[in-house]
């Protein structure tokens, strides 16, 4: 009862935060960016089982974002600043002024833009999972992104419809990979799975919600 | 396994007036058709709503106490904590209700909303508070 647990991300260091800045650079490998995460997930578990949490989570640290990370995992994806979005923007000058006004720095949040096909190069989050596994024997819980958040944001109708007719038989499709993923993680071992689905209360509580928004 | 949904109202920004307000009101109906065990939701602020709209309608599932505020520097008071897990207490048994944060303290990699030694911080109040509610109620 009263089980202490996290909802999912945990801060980066700055360590953390240059090696994902060269890997989207090209500059470091998929390779040295793991073992730097490893590190950081390391510590990041260490700090939760010091202090008492009773179900950890890895702290998101291979993941740009919480959503965004499936870019990594999936073809048919292309992770994308907002800033490169911003071209496919029907209302440029609204955008910009949406993204101003909710404090939203365009250059830090990066979309996974849905460009073909989907299809699951590896699992989301298995890898995550099997590596918090192996530091702690407490139970584990694992983040992914809901299917409406992920939907929703992976749609950009230029670049998607190369893949899919509308964002419904993209849901489709979104839907089929999380389930596969829900099935493996069970698998595994995992405590709890948490779909997150931020972007449920843009629609019931803003003026409008069909509005493009960053996410 | 426990499977979950999370939501809030945005955790990208400390300016906390731009971050959307408003209960849970009307994703009732949304959160009633979701066949998962746990609804982890924000209430660590009031824009968030009171408890009582949630948990009337829900009280079958468990709920994921959002009762620290991930994007302020000060450690959460176990005692605000208590009370509100005790409120949650009107609609849900002890062993349905999680303690966790609002949201993630980094959603956003090159936009943290905060840093690790205040992070640190709030899950030991989350702890010294389930271990005070654990002995009034275990």
């Amino acid at each position: 009862m009263f089980t202490v647990t996290q909802v999912g991300s945990w801060p980066r260091s700055r360590d953390l935060l240059r090696a994902l800045r060269d890997k989207q650079q090209g500059r470091l490998g998929r390779a040295e960016f793991e073992a730097v995460a490893d590190q950081e997930v390391r510590r990041c578990v260490q700090l939760q089982v010091e202090a008492g949490v009773d179900l950890v989570v890895d702290g998101e640290h291979r993941r740009d974002n919480f959503y965004s990370f499936v870019t990594d995992k999936l073809d048919g994806t292309r992770l994308m600043s907002l800033a490169e979005m911003l071209d496919t923007v029907e209302d440029k000058a609204a955008f910009e002024e949406m993204l101003a006004t909710l404090d939203v720095p365009a250059s830090a949040i990066r979309n996974p833009t849905c460009t073909g096909k989907l299809a699951r190069r590896e699992p989301l989050a298995v890898g995550e999972l099997r590596f918090v596994q192996q530091l702690t024997d407490k139970p584990v819980k694992v983040t992914l992104p809901g299917p409406y958040l992920l939907t929703r944001s992976m749609w950009v109708s230029a670049y998607s419809q190369v893949g899919y007719r509308d964002k419904t038989e993209l849901g489709d499709d979104v839907v089929r990979i999380l389930r596969e993923e829900l099935t493996e993680l069970r698998d595994q071992g995992a405590a709890f799975v948490q779909f997150d689905e931020p972007v449920l209360t843009e629609i019931v509580m803003s003026e409008d919600c069909d509005r493009r928004t960053f996410m | 396994m426990r499977t979950g949904v999370h939501v809030c109202r945005g955790n990208w920004s400390r300016q906390e007036e731009v971050l959307l307000s408003g209960d849970y009101h009307a994703l009732l109906p949304a959160f009633a058709a979701m066949q998962v065990d746990q609804f982890v939701l924000e209430y660590a602020t009031p824009r968030a709503g009171e408890l009582r709209i949630v948990g009337e309608a829900l009280g079958d599932r468990e709920l994921g106490l959002g009762c620290v505020n991930p994007r302020t520097d000060a450690a959460d008071d176990p005692a605000v904590i208590i009370a509100r897990a005790e409120e949650a207490l009107q609609y849900w048994r002890p062993e349905q209700i999680f303690l966790n944060p609002d949201c993630g303290f980094g959603c956003f990699a090159s936009r943290c909303v905060n840093e690790e030694e205040h992070a640190v911080d709030k899950l030991r109040s989350m702890v010294t508070a389930a271990r005070e509610l654990r002995w009034r109620y275990g």
